[in-house]
């Protein structure tokens, strides 16, 4: 069975790539958010396995919005923080936001996400 | 004397002589009653008759009724022949009442008045003696003694021989220093008497000191015999009565004297020298002091011969002034003894007949006057003064010889033109005929090298008969004087200008100065203050201000306790401070004012402290400006960081990811689905060409490359471009300063992006001009206006950005009438 999939970013062009990429790869996208909020929503709604959350978002940063899932719900989806930037520029609060993993935006392959499913 | 008062004495002296001659006849103890008949008589009439002579003479000299008194007051010795009691006791006792007044007249002799203390001395002595002192011997006197037949003494009250004899003595012992007293008097008298009055002294001092001499005699010879002492006083009786006809003597030795008139005017005929004429009045007068004093009608005084002042005689001294006038005008007066005053027509004989000569005399004497008193002015003149005749021949001269153009022996007899340089000359010569000729006073100036310094005289030419008379007044010094009292006068002048001018500077320089000037007391109470904190303070310097404590006026009430503490501290410490206070005006607006505290003495030396402010509120608000300002240029560079960040994350970044993606996944593909992998390809290189799009724009906001490059009107060229709004273009050629440049694009481009968003404009004009050396920028557009700089970021921005290079940013944007942006940044 595939894993269910949710991308946020608030990049349309970005997501559908990724979109292409992850399905290509097998795994099933069962959404996309834009910014934090609709994500939490989608989350609440769809169920998904594997969040994959771009830090720098409109309204709260992925940070936040993982902090708030893992808070919200201790059994949710496995959170994947993604971003143009290295996850060197921001430091110990990757870690301690509660994702599972960083994997920048240029190294995202479904290879990558099995590797931290796994 | 009055006829009428000469009878009545007549009429007294004769009922008198009656009452005496009855009481002698009658008498019947008076043995020898003819011949003290004839003695009473004798002397009585002797004295009667002299003295009504004497007061027929000198009505108001007193001296004739003295004489007349004597010959009275001797009848009432007669009173002593009566045969009752108390008669014969008064004529007994005041019988000698007329030896008192006899005395009395010999001392009043000639004036007839009593004239020093010693003189009335002896003469109450005498009265004394023979009233009083006679009066109390008669209380002790039993007469009968000595007269058995005489009536008995009325006034006796007990006979006591020893007092009589005490009395008589004391009145002796007193009466003999007065009578050599009085021997004194007439020894004084006659020492000081000129030879006229010693004439008519003479036999009235002979008779009389002859009688007194006897009197004294009888007197002392009465203490002892009785008899003697008797026939001594009918002696004296004799000698007595001859005294008045001495008087007469005298006087007719007066009038004999008039006999030299005739000889005087003898002596006047023939010439005489000065002073004999003097000399011939004396002679005829019978004065040798006489003096002659002339009438001088100029001084309207009088002088000697000689020209002295004369004071005229006035008062009772012992000389005499007599007037002599001729055709009703003063001529000259004699000064002469009073004495001359018994014969006063003898004087006016003499005067009349001399009038002639003594006015001949007095003229000569007033000539001599006159001209003593014009050598004297010409002595105290100080000008030269020359005679010369019409050639201008030097006749005579009067100065100082260092003053003459030649030696004084070279001037007189030589010509002005042998003398003097020939242009003076000219002039004087001139001058003199023309005074000569019409008699006007000719005055002139001429200069004389005298000794080599030339020296500056004025000229006077006054007509003298067929001469003329030159006088010459040096000015030299005078003129010296006058110029360098005028210098002196034009640097005072100068001065005072100057101090004006310094006063008037100060005062512009204190009431133009922003500076706050306010003189305070070392008390801190105000005396007064200039324009400017006037201004500042919105109060007048006047009465309602002064006297107040500085703080009190000026500073916001919650300094003031603060102020008034460091004010006297500072006074304490010296007066010098430098202090920030919060000050307040009239109207309530508070200013921050930097003020210090001078030391200084006002024009009295009064210390005082000068208080100078300046307001830096205004000052304080830009320093505000400022620091708000940089403040923004930080947060707009920040902010301008964080939107660089943000659209290269958002940009090109995600499309360089994006496209990243896509490769691998075409790489992914391309051997078993090639054609969605040519497909994914082909977006990658569409992704890639906008991810250098949005490239290039960044680096353009960042800072345009064109404008580095080609300057601010190809960059704004640029600009326009994009711009989808038509655009008017008026361009600069010149490049301007970088951070100029600069600001002026970012301007433009700003002002043109706000267009585009905001404005609804159908037309744009954007010109760049450069005026005195400021780059002038203007935007100007036909849109909706109401554009207000202090809402949007961007142009606030924009101000601080324009203020930071020392320009200014103006908008004008009128609801409705478009937008005008106006930037004017220097150059320099």
């Amino acid at each position: 069975m595939a894993y269910r999939i949710l991308i946020v970013d608030d990049h349309p062009s970005f997501r559908a790539t990724v979109r292409t990429l992850l399905v290509a790869d097998g795994f099933e996208v069962v959404g996309e958010a834009a910014d934090g909020r609709s994500a939490l929503a989608a989350v609440k709604s769809l169920e998904p396995d594997l969040v994959l959350l771009d830090v720098q978002l409109p309204d709260m940063d992925g940070f936040a919005v993982a902090n708030e899932l893992l808070r919200q719900n201790g059994t949710g989806p496995t959170v994947v923080l993604t971003s143009s930037h290295d996850e060197s520029d921001f430091g110990p609060i990757v870690t301690r936001c509660g994702a599972a993993a960083f994997v920048p935006k240029g190294e995202l392959s479904g290879g990558a996400l099995r590797a931290v499913l796994r | 004397m009055r006829r009428l008062t000469a009878a009545g004495v007549i009429g007294l002296g004769l009922l008198l002589t009656a009452g005496a001659l009855v009481l002698l006849v009658g008498s019947d103890h008076e043995e020898q009653a003819v011949f003290v008949g004839v003695a009473y008589t004798l002397a009585a009439w002797s004295f009667i008759l002299g003295g009504l002579v004497a007061w027929a003479r000198r009505p108001d000299n007193r001296f004739g009724p003295l004489l007349v008194a004597v010959g009275l007051t001797v009848f009432i010795g007669a009173l002593e022949e009566s045969n009752s009691s108390l008669p014969f006791t008064l004529g007994f006792v005041f019988g000698g009442i007329f030896i008192a007044v006899f005395i009395h007249a010999l001392l009043a002799f000639p004036r007839g008045y009593l004239e020093t203390r010693l003189v009335y001395a002896i003469v109450a002595i005498a009265y004394f003696a023979l009233t009083v002192g006679s009066l109390f011997s008669s209380f002790f006197d039993d007469i009968s003694d000595d007269c058995p037949e005489c009536p008995p003494n009325a006034f006796l009250i007990v006979d006591a021989p020893t007092m009589v004899g005490v009395i008589d003595a004391t009145l002796i012992a007193v009466g003999i220093p007065a009578l050599l007293a009085s021997v004194y008097v007439f020894r004084r008298r006659w020492k000081a008497a000129s030879v006229p009055i010693r004439r008519v002294l003479l036999p009235v001092y002979l008779t009389a000191g002859v009688t007194l001499f006897l009197l004294a005699a009888a007197l002392i010879v009465s203490s002892f015999s009785e008899e003697a002492a008797h026939s001594l006083f009918w002696v004296v009786t004799v000698a007595f009565a001859s005294v008045p006809l001495a008087f007469i003597a005298g006087l007719l030795s007066g009038r004999l004297a008039r006999e030299g008139v005739g000889q005087l005017i003898l002596e006047l005929g023939q010439a005489h020298a000065p002073g004999e004429l003097r000399e011939a009045l004396a002679r005829a007068l019978g004065d040798p002091t006489l003096r002659l004093a002339y009438w001088i009608p100029e001084t309207r005084s009088y002088a000697d011969v000689d020209g002295n002042p004369i004071e005229l005689p006035e008062g009772r001294g012992e000389e005499l002034a007599t007037m002599v006038e001729r055709g009703g005008h003063p001529v000259a007066a004699l000064i002469h003894h009073r004495s001359l005053e018994e014969d006063l027509l003898l004087v006016e004989a003499v005067a009349a007949a001399a009038a002639l000569a003594l006015e001949n005399e007095r003229r000569l004497v007033a000539l001599a006057n006159a001209q003593a008193r014009i050598q004297a002015l010409l002595d105290a003149f100080p000008d030269l003064i020359f005679r010369m005749d019409r050639d201008g021949v030097y006749l005579e001269f009067k100065g100082k010889p260092e003053d003459l153009a030649a030696p004084p022996e070279e001037l007189i007899g030589a010509k002005a033109h042998d003398i003097l340089p020939h242009d003076v000359a000219d002039q004087l010569v001139g001058g003199i005929q023309r005074a000569i000729d019409t008699g006007e006073i000719v005055t002139g100036e001429y200069t004389l090298e005298l000794d080599g310094v030339p020296r500056d005289f004025e000229a006077r030419i006054v007509k003298a008969g067929d001469e003329a008379v030159l006088i010459g007044r040096e000015f030299t010094e005078r003129n010296r004087a006058q110029a360098e009292l005028e210098r002196l006068h034009a640097e005072l002048q100068q001065r005072h200008r100057d101090l004006e001018h310094e006063r008037d500077f100060i005062r512009t320089v204190v009431d133009s100065t922003p500076s706050l000037l306010c003189l305070v007391t070392p008390g801190g109470y105000i005396l007064r203050f200039n324009t400017s904190l006037e201004r500042l303070s919105g109060r007048r310097d006047g009465d309602l201000v002064r006297g107040n404590a500085f703080w009190d006026v000026f500073i916001a009430p919650e300094e003031r306790e603060q102020v008034r503490t460091v004010v006297e501290e500072v006074v304490a410490e010296g007066g010098r401070g430098e202090f920030e206070s919060s000050w307040i005006a009239a109207d309530g607006d508070r200013r921050q004012v930097t003020w210090s505290t001078t030391p200084l003495r006002d024009d009295r030396g009064q210390p005082r402290l000068l208080i100078c402010g300046m307001d830096i509120t205004e000052r304080k608000h830009h320093e505000d400006e400022l620091r708000r300002s940089r403040a923004r240029l930080l947060e707009a560079s920040d902010i301008e960081r964080r939107r660089l960040e943000r659209n290269l994350h958002d940009g090109a970044q995600q499309r360089l990811v994006s496209l990243s993606l896509m490769l691998r996944l075409a790489q992914a593909r391309v051997s078993d689905q090639p054609e969605q992998a040519a497909n994914l390809l082909g977006q990658a290189s569409d992704e890639l060409a906008q991810a250098l799009e949005e490239l290039r724009e960044l680096a353009r906001g960042i800072h345009p490359a064109v404008l580095s490059d080609r300057g601010l009107g190809a960059a704004v060229e640029a600009l326009v471009s994009r711009t989808p709004l038509p655009v008017e273009l008026e361009l600069l050629d010149d490049r301007l300063p970088e951070p100029v440049e600069a600001a002026a694009y970012y301007v433009v481009s700003e002002a043109l992006a706000n267009i585009a968003k905001y404005a609804e404009a159908s037309s744009v004009a954007v010109s760049i001009a450069s005026v005195n050396g400021h780059a002038v920028v203007e935007i100007t557009d036909d849109g909706v206006g109401g554009a207000d700089p202090a809402k949007g970021s961007g142009l606030r921005g924009l101000v601080d950005r324009v203020e930071a290079l020392d320009g200014r940013l103006l908008v004008e944007s009128p609801p409705g009438e478009g937008t005008r942006v106006r930037v004017e940044i220097p150059c320099e």
